[in-house]
């Protein structure tokens, strides 16, 4: 206790050196070592509170949103909280190793990491796949998104960028161009897979760090425009995902009516999974059914333990823990920012913001999407839904803005 | 702080603007986009949360119907002739099909490596196929069904039998697919005396509604209360382990019973009698009798011929009409079917009107007498025809042409008489006693399908106005009645005056078998005299005694009755099609049962009621009145021709003796296998009733014995059947005209208990217990 009194002022110290010495991590000095080892002392602890708490509630959610769909279909109760929770404790390790990197060894990798994130964005489209939808890597055991890598790859290429050019930011062929170039591309390999809802997630993600880097708003607002036409064109012109506008329009009516749409499928069908995310999230009322008494769990969601995690999670907890859980990934945000704002450098400034704009965006998204406010994309709520990879990435990202945080010239209490 | 110059704090960290467009950023991400998700979730679960939540509640509960479980029907005396009995129905759940594993499949190749897609369909395939073939369905049609990924209720195939519940259980159990079929105990009906009584009873639908007769008549009665079983059920129909509040079980209430009056002997024969009439005579349009007890209104039975099979209510059963129909195809196919199966169902009875004809005459007799107009002397003359305004109506025949008295008349069944005694009698007396035996009206019983003949009788104003129509009114012509309001009226007639309402059901029973409710006998009104109504049954019981109606006379019996031959004029263009019809009562001095016989559209050459309905009448009366109870009283003069003097047949061939003995009135039985009679059983001279039974013996060691029962203390009939299931003849003494319904046997000769070879005559004597008659 009486340590922690002291460690603000003997934090902050060595941080400030730290920022003119980038390289002073791997340096030997004992002083220097132990306060990285320790924790408390070493990265801001709001943060790591914060996500500690977004990750523990999501871990019980996981549990409860799973179980049931986990013995039917597995025979086991356990079947996904178990490996989420093997893959969530690696992932804090790995998260705590690599806050405890130099998160300027990124500003190397940076071109590195986008090219392989492209490279498995290829692989993953010619990978077997018997729906069509090519969102997965293989390699033997081991499967992931890319676009969870691509996302990262994109945030790190940016902030190398925009570091590096930040003064010719406002100019075309410096700031706009390149970084719009590597947008497109990234976009582009992610759309076709098809996988709309990360490109969405990408393509905003993108747009805010341009904004912040320093692009002209007019050059963004305009290519937004130029966007927004052409997905409106192609929606009410050329009449692409017309079933998905039916289902997020009326979703009760494609649900309730024996309508066949133009796949073959039933509306019903269509409609099922948004409307038993309402269901869910109806059922829950202002207090929540419960914890645990979830009834929309019971077989009637789909997969409740994915994209729609969060509509049990509404339906047990009710509108006060929705409000809850948003206003914790509100501050972690907030605290992200502030993170940025104190970094020693603007590539740690875009590094820490553009990881936690990533979380918040997909929260957003995520919400909107089981609340019907945007139509079913699916979109997975970080740090919740159940996916290895999907943790491990996440928390390998928080393990970044921590080692941001760690340079940062921010009380870290 | 090695390199401050190169990489100074101020220009490495982010600049101004970038902390503006980043607080943007962050507030845009954090506070609008996170704000308009809690609207959103704010909307969803404050002001839309009871409609999402009553739909969300809909889906997880699981309200299962118990069917309750169908009261039975009963005949009179308890015999069933409508049951309930346990069946069961086959759903599936196409949704829990992805449950079942292809590799618990009998027969599969477990080694195989089949996706998750290959092998849910190779068991949707192995369901098609073997249910398919289970209950002999479409494999096509099921297989489809089977691909329904979100139903959960596909009914396969309702009113299974014990024995196919079982098969298919074992099957499902062998395959592994107990998860995706769900067997519900439903019930099916029965109909255990098959045809009997058909158009009374009715039947019932795929659902167990009562679609005709007594089960549409009494649907609310006999259904029961189905219960419902609210579970919480997960996505896949399963269980849900919750507490939710809205589980509850209500248990079904089984059905009330109905004890008919019908009479299952009355019935049977009554049916036995009228299908044969019917066959014989071709009647087109079917062929109506009713039994019905005069004093209470009870149906003992009633009967359309030809009718159909409850158990098989879709199937046409007479034989010439399924071969017309099988000649046809398509559209005419439904159509002619549909108006058979129509027609079969039909309860004629009380669905169907038709011009009484002869009939009437015994009402227009009623009101002339009840009101004085006339006596049983009151004569007009028949002139073979009579001529009113307009008409010329004529006789049926022109052999009783002269002066009649009313006796005569109805004997005769004379029209002009009756125009002319109609005429007397005037439009307001005719029309008070025509809307007062109840032809202007429903009768009111409880049976579905009660036709109105409102519009098919003659209006006071017509009556008053139109002389031909008061006429033709008084002899039972140019207008209609149904069969239940002739038979009620009769009634009337026949139990000294009152008109009551005619009952099929007589009580109610709950499911444990007590008396819920019991149909009181109700009398609407008192319409003419019993003294009337006496007059006017010795005058029915004189015509059947020897009169035009005499063809249902009934030796032992005084059966009173009148029949009719109208002319179809209102239905059909064929004026030639007559309805041959027969109303009476029996006995005609102390009136039971009444009965109704009605030939529509015989094919015959001769199609007089008297020809055609009054035998059916007879043979009925002949059947029913000693199963009844009604004791018959011989004249002597019947008692006498009764009598029959045993031949001799001792030396004769076995052939030649039995034709004999047959020829005399009697029953020949043949004992041994020898060529020759050797000895009688009785002997020749002694007097025996006719249809006694002699024992011929052909071999002289063969005696059959039996032991002689105590007949003593027993009513007429009670000895004759004793007597006859014996073998032994009886000769009665002491009985004498008249009634013999009081007598009792008081002696016997030979001794009860005594051995007497087959055939041996005793000599009963009876004495009459009601000496004031004597």
């Amino acid at each position: 206790m009486a340590q922690g009194k002291t460690v603000p002022m003997s934090s902050w110290q060595p941080n400030r050196r730290l920022t003119g010495q980038p390289q002073g991590a791997g340096r030997p000095g004992n002083p220097k070592k132990r306060r990285f080892w320790n924790i408390a002392t070493g990265f801001d602890m709001q943060f790591f509170v914060l996500l500690m708490a977004i990750l523990i509630i999501g871990l019980a959610t996981l549990y409860s949103a799973s179980h049931v769909y986990a013995f039917t279909y597995e025979g086991d109760s356990y079947f996904y909280i178990s490996k989420q929770l093997i893959f969530a404790a690696i992932g804090v390790v790995a998260m705590l190793a690599i806050s405890m990197m130099d998160y300027h060894v990124f500003h190397k990798l940076a071109w590195i990491v986008w090219g392989v994130s492209l490279i498995f964005l290829v692989m993953a489209y010619f990978m077997p796949s018997p729906t069509g939808i090519h969102r997965w890597v293989s390699l033997g055991a081991f499967s992931f998104q890319p676009s969870e890598i691509a996302k990262f790859a994109l945030v790190v290429l940016f902030a190398h960028l925009i570091s590096l050019n930040h003064k010719r930011m406002k100019t075309f062929r410096a700031g706009f161009f390149p970084l719009f170039v590597i947008l497109v591309i990234t976009c582009g390999l992610v759309v076709i897979e098809p996988h709309l809802s990360g490109t969405l997630l990408i393509a905003m993600l993108g747009f805010m760090m341009m904004y912040i880097g320093g692009v002209r708003l007019g050059w963004l607002l305009g290519i937004l425009a130029i966007g927004a036409a052409l997905v409106v064109a192609m929606v009410v012109v050329m009449g692409y995902e017309q079933d998905r506008i039916a289902v997020w329009l009326h979703p009760m009516e494609s649900f309730e009516n024996q309508i066949t749409f133009e796949d073959g499928i039933s509306g019903r069908d269509h409609a099922w999974q948004t409307v038993q995310s309402l269901f869910a999230i109806g059922s829950g009322g202002i207090l929540g059914q419960g914890p645990g008494a979830s009834r929309q769990k019971h077989l009637f969601l789909p997969e409740p333990q994915n994209d729609f995690i969060f509509s049990v999670f509404c339906e047990e907890m009710g509108l006060i823990g929705a409000i809850l859980v948003l206003l914790l990934f509100g501050l972690l945000v907030w605290r992200g920012l502030k993170i940025a704002m104190k970094a020693p450098d603007k590539f740690g400034c875009m590094l820490a913001l553009g990881l936690t704009l990533q979380i918040g965006l997909q929260v957003a998204i995520n919400v909107a999407v089981v609340s019907n406010l945007l139509p079913n994309t699916g979109i997975s709520l970080p740090f919740f839904s159940y996916g290895g990879t999907s943790i491990l990435m996440l928390l390998g990202q928080m393990g970044v803005v921590l080692s941001v945080s760690r340079q940062s010239r921010i009380e870290k209490r | 702080m090695n390199e401050p110059k190169k990489t100074t704090p101020t220009t490495r960290t982010p600049t101004r603007q970038m902390r503006v467009r980043a607080h943007l950023s962050v507030i845009l991400v954090v506070v609008v986009f996170f704000f308009v998700s809690v609207l959103r979730l704010g909307y969803l679960q404050i002001f839309q949360a009871e409609d999402w939540q009553r739909r969300a509640v809909s889906q997880q509960l699981s309200d299962t119907v118990v069917s309750a479980k169908r009261g039975p029907i009963y005949a009179a005396d308890m015999t069933p002739l409508a049951e309930s009995a346990d069946v069961w129905k086959i759903i599936m759940s196409p949704k829990n099909i992805s449950a079942c594993d292809w590799k618990d499949l009998e027969g599969v190749d477990k080694n195989r490596h089949l996706s998750d897609e290959e092998g849910r369909e190779l068991v949707r395939r192995r369901i098609a196929e073997d249910v398919a073939e289970m209950f002999d369905l479409d494999e096509e049609k099921l297989y489809e069904k089977t691909g329904k990924l979100h139903s959960q209720y596909e009914v396969i195939r309702s009113k299974v039998e014990y024995n196919e519940k079982t098969a298919f259980s074992e099957w499902a159990e062998k395959n592994g697919l107990n998860y995706a079929f769900y067997i519900i105990t439903d019930y099916k009906r029965y109909y255990p005396q098959g045809s009997m009584a058909s158009t009374v009873l009715g039947f019932t639908g795929a659902d167990n509604d009562g679609l005709e007769g007594l089960e549409a008549r009494y649907e609310t009665v006999l259904s029961g209360t189905p219960g419902r079983i609210v579970t919480a059920q997960n996505g896949i129909g399963d269980q849900m382990p919750t507490t939710m509040e809205y589980t509850k079980v209500v248990d079904a209430v089984d059905g009330h019973g109905l004890v008919t009056t019908i009479d299952p002997t009355v019935q049977m024969y009554t049916e036995k009698y009228l299908s044969e009439a019917v066959e014989q005579t071709g009647a087109l349009h079917r062929g109506v009798a009713v039994v019905m007890d005069v004093d209470t209104g009870a149906v003992l039975a009633m009967s359309s011929k030809g009718d159909y099979d409850p158990n098989k209510p879709n199937e046409i059963k007479d034989p010439t009409t399924v071969e017309l129909l099988a000649q046809l195809s398509g559209d005419e196919l439904d159509k002619k079917t549909a108006e058979e199966l129509g027609k079969q169902r039909k309860n004629k009875a009380v669905a169907e009107t038709y011009e009484p004809g002869s009939v009437f005459k015994v009402f227009t007799t009623a009101m002339a007498l009840e009101e004085g107009l006339a006596n049983e002397n009151t004569t007009f003359s028949c002139k073979g025809s009579i001529k009113v305004p307009g008409h010329t109506i004529r006789c049926h025949t022109t052999g009783h042409m002269g002066v009649l008295n009313l006796h005569e008349a109805v004997s005769k069944s004379c029209n002009p008489y009756f125009v002319q005694l109609g005429l007397k009698i005037g439009p307001s007396v005719y029309y008070k006693y025509f809307t007062g035996f109840g032809f202007t009206e429903k009768t009111g019983i409880d049976m579905t399908g009660e036709m109105s003949n409102a519009g098919l009788y003659h209006s006071y104003e017509k009556l008053s106005t139109t002389v031909s129509s008061l006429a033709t009114g008084a002899f039972g012509q140019t207008f209609q009645v149904t069969p239940i309001q002739m038979i009620t009226a009769m009634c009337a007639i026949a139990n000294g005056g009152k008109l009551v309402t005619p009952h099929v059901v007589s009580k109610v029973l709950d499911a444990k078998g007590n008396v819920v409710s019991e149909t009181q006998t109700k009398v609407k009104r008192q319409i003419i005299s019993e003294n009337t109504s006496s007059r006017i049954c010795s005058i029915l019981g004189d015509i059947v005694n020897g009169g035009g109606s005499k063809n249902a006379y009934v030796p032992g019996y005084r059966v009173a009755g009148k029949t009719g031959t109208s002319e179809k004029r209102r239905t059909v263009e064929n004026k030639d099609d007559v309805i041959a019809s027969f109303c009476g009562f029996a006995p005609a001095d102390d009136p039971k049962v009444a009965v109704l016989v009605l030939l529509d559209d015989p094919q015959t050459e001769v199609r007089y009621g008297g020809t055609l309905s009054a035998p059916v009448a007879q043979k009925i009366f002949e059947s029913i009145l000693p199963h009844l109870g009604v004791e018959p009283s011989y004249t002597t003069a019947e008692l006498s021709s009764l009598s029959r003097t045993v031949p001799k047949t001792v030396g004769q061939t076995t052939s030649a003796a039995q034709t004999k003995i047959t020829n005399t009135g009697l029953k020949a039985t043949v004992v041994g296998n020898g060529d020759k009679v050797v000895r009688q059983v009785p002997e020749a001279g002694q007097s025996i009733p006719a249809g006694g039974t002699v024992i011929l013996y052909t071999e002289k060691d063969e005696v059959t014995t039996v032991t002689v029962p105590d007949l003593t203390g027993r009513s007429v009939t009670e000895v004759n059947s004793i007597a006859a299931s014996l073998g032994l003849n009886v000769q009665m003494q002491g009985l004498v005209g008249g009634s013999n319904a009081a007598a009792i046997s008081n002696r016997q000769d030979v001794k009860a208990g005594t051995e007497v070879p087959k055939g041996t005559v005793i000599t009963v004597n009876f004495a009459y217990t009601d000496t004031q008659d004597g």
